[in-house]
């Protein structure tokens, strides 16, 4: 029962976006992912109008302290289970930021983060990384499998350089001969 | 003295079951063509093909917590959800899907009628769920699905007249099956009602261009903005199953119903199989209109609704019942 859930959570992440005083580089990249280039449809991303309906929030820009009161109301919006990304580099710290009169800092500083995706704008790759990265994280590593893993074939290591070498041992050899078989030709 | 074959009837195979999975699948038709035109892969990863993509987000939406807004009308908004479900799963019951109905029976005179009245029910209930909510945006967006569907109704009901005209019977079992029979399917004897049909279950179901109660740019969610977990999922499958039924109410009406020619083997697997195809079929067309054109507004809608498809619809029944009386009867 508990890994048809995790399963149908992993496989059915519906996100909200919520621009927290981004420049929108940010924005354009979580675009790019949702539509047809990227397109994380296929995951089972959707990406959902409501905070009611939503499982993973992404936040990208900075939070001001105008945001930073909404983006608290949309989080307690979210039914439970809930995560949050912060995405790019001013949501994980605040970056360039940091420390201007009307900025709070990162996302951290508001609510409850679970997964940093730094860069300025971090590549829709990496958003994808980060966000499998999270879905992985709910699925406990399952003890019985371990121990067959553990068993690493051994690479033939030492096999190898001899079959590389022979080539050209084989290259030189003909040479000797060709010299060999020239010398007396130079002799006459 | 209990009847084992009604139960099963009821609860696995033309019934409960086979609706749930039937629509689930349809679900996932659904997000693929949408995905192709628009020239994505579409859900992948759940399951051979993302087959199981709706049946995860719906257990996902189960398992959610549920929240209830304090200004809710607790009531409604519990139940309307749940009971919407039921009644266009009954609704369906009514659809012979392997040549007979849910019950075993071809249905009675009139079931026509009763099918498009509970349709009419759910969509009522829909609009009590969004208006329970107490969201701004719900209740905009249930006032344009009572708006939309009270308007559209008198043409669907209209229209859905035309084969019962020609069938000469207001029950489904006859008019499908006299297009097997007696008669060529309706699609070739009445195309106009057929794409008439088309048009006005394509506002009845809220799908583009008259998807106007749920536009995300303008309402948000529409009626389902303040609806979590469970709720949600069962609003969700409400959709889902009235698109499945007003797809099998045109394979009823125009397309010949189950009937189609039986090879080998029990006629009831084949019934079923012309069935899903033909739902298949009207699904793909619903998909691909909804897909490759883009939204009316509201004022729009209502006036294409009263200035166009009521007269047309008018028209098209008087001429049915023109061609019925004279026409008709020197081809047969």
């Amino acid at each position: 029962m508990t890994d048809t859930k995790t399963w149908a959570r992993v496989k059915s992440p519906w996100v909200l976006h919520f621009n927290s005083g981004a420049c929108n580089g940010c924005d354009i990249e979580i675009v790019a992912l949702l539509t047809p280039k990227y397109d994380v449809e296929r995951f089972g991303v959707k990406l959902e109008p409501s905070p009611r309906h939503a499982d993973v929030l992404l936040v990208t820009g900075c939070v001001t302290q105008q945001c930073a009161e909404r983006l608290k109301r949309v989080y307690d919006q979210m039914p439970q289970p809930k995560f949050v990304v912060a995405i790019g580099a001013c949501a994980c710290s605040g970056g360039v930021f940091e420390g201007n009169y009307n900025v709070l800092g990162g996302v951290d500083k508001v609510i409850p983060v679970t997964a940093y995706i730094p860069g300025c704008p971090p590549r829709p790759e990496a958003i994808l990384d980060g966000v499998v990265k999270l879905l992985n994280a709910l699925n406990p590593p399952k003890p019985k499998k371990e121990p067959k893993q553990a068993k690493q074939p051994e690479l033939p290591k030492e096999e190898a350089k001899p079959e590389v070498a022979k080539p050209e041992a084989a290259i030189t050899q003909t040479a000797q001969q060709v010299v060999e078989e020239v010398k007396p030709i130079v002799k006459q | 003295m209990i009847d084992f074959t009604l139960i099963f009837r009821i609860l696995v195979f033309p019934g409960f079951t086979f609706i749930l999975l039937f629509t689930l699948f349809c679900d996932w038709v659904e997000r693929k063509i949408e995905a192709r035109i628009q020239n994505r892969v579409g859900p992948m990863v759940a399951g051979p093909g993302g087959i199981l993509q709706p049946l995860a987000d719906f257990i996902k939406l189960l398992t959610k917590e549920d929240i209830e807004p304090r200004d809710a009308k607790k009531t409604i908004f519990k139940f309307a959800p749940l009971l919407a479900f039921t009644i266009m799963v009954f609704a369906f019951c009514f659809i012979p899907v392997d040549g007979t109905s849910v019950f075993s029976t071809t249905g009675f005179s009139g079931d026509l009628i009763i099918i498009l009245a509970f349709a009419t029910v759910a969509n009522f209930l829909l609009f009590l769920a969004g208006w329970a909510s107490c969201n701004p945006y719900g209740t905009i967006g249930s006032a344009r699905v009572l708006t939309q569907f009270l308007g559209y109704d008198i043409p669907l009901f209209l229209i859905a007249l035309t084969p019962a005209f020609i069938a000469g019977s207001l029950q489904i079992a006859t008019i499908a099956s006299d297009q097997a029979g007696k008669f060529l399917p309706f699609i070739l004897m009445a195309p106009w009602a057929f794409v008439l049909f088309v048009i006005t279950m394509q506002a009845e179901l809220e799908k583009d261009p008259f998807d106007v109660p749920h536009s995300e740019s303008e309402l948000v969610g529409g009626l389902e903005t303040e609806f979590t977990g469970a709720k949600l999922a069962f609003l969700h499958l409400t959709r889902d199953v009235q698109v499945v039924f007003g797809s099998a109410l045109v394979v009823e009406l125009f397309l010949g119903g189950p009937y189609g020619p039986v090879i080998f083997g029990p006629s009831w697997i084949w019934y079923t199989l012309w069935f899903v195809l033909k739902v298949l079929a009207v699904v793909l067309i619903s998909e691909y209109i909804t897909t490759v054109v883009a939204r009316f507004r509201i004022d729009q809608v209502l006036s294409g609704n009263w200035r166009i498809l009521l007269p047309a619809a008018l028209l098209s029944l008087m001429l049915t019942v023109a061609l019925v009386t004279w026409v008709y009867p020197l081809l047969v």
